[in-house]
């Protein structure tokens, strides 16, 4: 699988042994000698790619890297690179997330499983991120009054109550529904609960108007 | 009863005392002294016999005393003629003189004067000196006439000759013709009992090249007994002292001698005749004469001789002292150095036993302090061991990840390289590359293990001269890995000139290794800004100050002066040792290490170490 993967590591020969190696794997490699040049550019998560990244590094170190990019957001699969595997440190990374953990020195066997393992991951992670994205732009093309007969089918309100909460008829309710039912290209009412679900409408209350992320707000 | 005692001997008493006082109130004799003495003065003995009585008279206190001599020279010249010859010679010499007392030397001359005194020195008392006991009962002198017999028997002589050849067999007679004699000429009447069982042979009247011939010639077992020589049989006298030393150079035998004054010439000794005491003796009774004393009150005494031993003859014919007769004394004893410097010889002796003592103290001292410091020595290495042990174990994360950072990049080149070679067409250029770089980490984790092994190594106290500045610098790249692991920042300022200091490297290492981790531990739970700083610095040109700060919390006022104490330890694994060696180590160099408080915050260690001599 192609991809991108990030070295972070201050020793110039490990770093560039390992870039041989990817590149010859066929992996675009980006290098860093430390974790400040690896923030201050901003990371192109579209591809899948991955951070092979040394525990000891000077300035910020990989765990505390790893907790900074949790904070942003970051999605990309952290493998970590370590001279000495302490226990603490084995622990406290895994727990935080990281892909993998290896053992300097590592065989290319062993490097090119977890980098491949922490690729695939992440485009597992990309592909459901592609699937979310696309729905979120269906639901956004729904008018604001199919957005509110929306958010009350999706928490099991029958048509009548949405009418009346709505002040419509049931006849319109029926066809706004109709229309949510088009533009996020489903079949089922389970369908359209388990978008709601994968959105998180479902954890906000049903009182407010808000249309949650990617959704108009209302008038 | 008892009273009547007392008085009579009070009486005795006075009686004693009171009457020669009354005698020499009657009759005042001129105090003068005629010395007839039959010999020729030449020899020795003669000689002493009258220096010794000139001595005596000359320091009498009371009164001058006129001494006359004449000597008879009996000896060489005898007869009727040259006997009247003398007696005319005296009476006309002395017609005139007041002569108080008369002091003969010799038998022959007692003889003489006894002859003459009717005629001469009618009533003049006479004081006899060298007469032998039978030439005293043959001459039966007048009571008026005393002075000194002379017992020298041939029995004590054989009895001395006995003490130096102890398994004697035969004597040997050296001496002029016996009626020669002076003294020794009884002695052949004396032979039959008192050689008894002895050979007996006599070079008597022999010429002296015949004598010294034969003296040289006899058997084991012979002793000499050596009267007196007065010539050598061919016309030439010499006193007897000066024959005998003849004799002596060529005899093979000890010699017994009947006079003090041949000892020196090479007897051995026996019971002597001592000139001094006979001259004394006989000074001693001519002016209690002329003091008053009546002669026929004094009865002749027997004295004059002694047992005396030549001490180089004893050694010469292994006499031991304790076989010598009793009251025996030794002349010419060449003392040693015991003798000689009896009392230096123990003051000395007293000192370097003294000193012996003293030097066994301090060395014993010496040697219990060099164990002490074998032992603390031994104690320190070991200590220092467990603590860079400890240090290690505390670093060995650090040391695994920089020795794996070089292993990891090598496994990874290799890899790489196989791939590469494996293509239909492998990139050689490429290969070149990764085995330059393989090469490269190679040597970089060989030198990793270097230092590891350097520091871990267990040596024992040797110094150097080092240089402070780069032995702080190696210090501080050797601990950068961990630094920066720990977030901490290091910096080292170095002297510009440089710091020389006498000491062992690697345990001053040590110290500055347990001091800046002290320092990275102090700073754990700091968030930020964990910074040490050491400096390198001189003090005044005699001493090199390292300081290592930090910009922890600080040490606790109360606590500056504990931090150094074995087992002092504030954090939760620590051993609380780190800072003990380093000062166990300081000290060791003759150096001192303090604690201080920063004024702005954080902890100061110093080390003073004293700069070695340019």
């Amino acid at each position: 699988m192609a991809g991108i993967v990030h070295i972070i590591d201050d020793d110039v020969s490990f770093r560039t042994a390992i870039e041989r190696r990817l590149k010859k794997a066929g992996y675009q490699v980006i290098t860093y000698s430390s974790a400040r040049q690896l923030l201050d550019r901003p990371l192109d998560e579209k591809e899948p790619s991955c951070i092979l990244l040394d525990v000891r590094i000077p300035g910020l170190s990989g765990p505390e890297l790893q907790k900074h990019l949790g904070e942003l957001g970051s999605t990309l699969p952290i493998v970590f690179l370590t001279g000495y595997a302490d226990i603490q440190t084995t622990v406290k990374t895994m727990k935080a997330g990281a892909e993998d953990f290896l053992t300097k020195p590592v065989s290319s066997a062993k490097l090119l499983d977890a980098v491949e393992r922490a690729l695939a991951h992440h485009e597992t992670l990309l592909g459901q991120r592609h699937r979310m994205d696309s729905v979120r732009s269906q639901i956004a093309t729904l008018t604001p009054r199919e957005r509110q007969v929306f958010e009350l089918v999706v928490r099991g309100k029958i048509n009548k109550q949405i009418a009346y909460e709505l002040g419509m008829t049931e006849r319109t309710v029926k066809a706004h529904r109709q229309q949510v039912m088009e533009k996020a290209k489903v079949q089922s009412l389970a369908e359209l609960v388990s978008i709601a679900e994968r959105l998180g409408l479902l954890s906000r209350g049903p009182e407010t108007g808000d249309c949650g992320e990617g959704g108009g707000g209302l008038p | 009863m008892i009273g009547f005692v007392r008085i009579s001997k009070l009486i005795v008493i006075l009686v004693a005392t009171l009457a020669p006082a009354c005698l020499s109130a009657q009759e005042m004799r001129p105090r003068s002294i005629l010395v007839l003495d039959q010999s020729d003065l030449r020899g020795p003995f003669y000689y002493q016999i009258f220096s010794e009585l000139r001595a005596v008279v000359a320091s009498d206190a009371y009164e001058h005393t006129t001494l006359y001599a004449e000597n008879l020279d009996l000896s060489r010249f005898k007869g009727p003629a040259y006997e009247e010859s003398l007696r005319r010679y005296l009476m006309e010499k002395y017609r005139d003189k007041q002569i108080g007392v008369i002091v003969t030397v010799g038998a022959a001359a007692l003889e003489l004067v006894l002859r003459w005194r009717a005629e001469l020195w009618p009533g003049i008392p006479i004081v006899f000196t060298v007469v032998d006991e039978m030439d005293y009962a043959r001459l039966k002198p007048p009571p008026d006439v005393t002075g000194g017999i002379v017992k020298l028997g041939l029995a004590d002589t054989i009895a001395a000759a006995r003490v130096v050849v102890p398994n004697l067999k035969e004597i040997v007679f050296v001496g002029d013709a016996w009626d020669r004699q002076v003294i020794f000429r009884n002695w052949p009447d004396e032979i039959s009992t008192a050689a008894n069982g002895l050979n007996v042979v006599e070079m008597i009247g022999l010429p002296m090249t015949e004598i010294r011939k034969r003296v040289a010639e006899l058997r084991e077992g012979s002793a000499i007994i050596y009267s007196a020589v007065y010539s050598d049989g061919e016309g030439t006298f010499y006193p007897p002292a000066t024959a005998l030393a003849l004799i002596a150079e060529k005899a093979n035998r000890p010699i017994i001698v009947g006079a003090e004054t041949f000892l020196a010439p090479g007897g051995i000794g026996g019971f002597v005749l001592v000139p001094n005491l006979i001259g004394a003796d006989a000074a001693r009774l001519a002016l209690r004469i002329l003091d008053g004393e009546a002669s026929a009150s004094i009865a002749p005494a027997t004295g004059g001789v002694k047992p005396i031993f030549n001490w180089e003859q004893m050694q010469r014919w292994q006499v031991a002292e304790s076989s010598l007769p009793a009251g025996s004394e030794i002349r010419f004893r060449e003392p040693g150095l015991w003798e000689k410097y009896r009392w230096q010889s123990l003051f000395a002796f007293s000192i370097v036993l003294l000193q012996a003592g003293l030097i066994l103290i301090l060395l014993f001292e010496k040697k219990r302090r060099r164990d002490a410091e074998v032992e603390s020595r031994h104690r320190m290495s070991e200590l220092a061991h467990v603590s860079r042990s400890a240090t290690a174990g505390e670093l060995s994360s650090s040391i695994a990840h920089e020795l794996n950072q070089p292993l990891g990049a090598i496994l990874t080149n290799t890899e790489t390289a196989e791939l590469i070679l494996s293509s239909p067409v492998p990139d050689l250029e490429e290969v070149r590359e990764i085995l330059a770089d393989i090469r490269r980490d190679d040597l970089r984790a060989n030198e990793v293990i270097r230092r590891l092994r350097s520091f871990l190594k267990r040596t024992t106290f040797e110094t150097k001269d080092i240089d402070l500045n780069a032995l702080m610098r190696e210090v501080f790249d050797f601990l950068s890995t961990q630094a920066s692991a720990r977030n901490v920042s290091l910096y080292l300022k170095a002297s510009p000139e440089a710091l020389r200091v006498n000491g062992d490297s690697v345990q001053l290492q040590q110290v500055i290794i347990n001091l800046i981790v002290n320092s990275m531990d102090a700073m754990a739970a700091i968030p930020y800004g964990r910074t040490v700083i050491g400096r390198a610095e001189m003090n005044g040109g005699k001493a090199a100050i390292i300081s290592i700060s930090d910009s922890g919390p600080g040490i606790p006022v109360d606590k500056l002066a504990e931090v150094f104490d074995p087992f002092f330890t504030t954090k939760e694994q620590g051993m609380g040792i780190g800072l003990s060696i380093a000062r166990t180590i300081i000290l060791a160099h003759k150096g001192r290490i303090w604690a201080e408080n920063d004024a702005e915050g954080g902890a100061v260690f110093h080390v003073s170490l004293p700069l070695s001599a340019a």
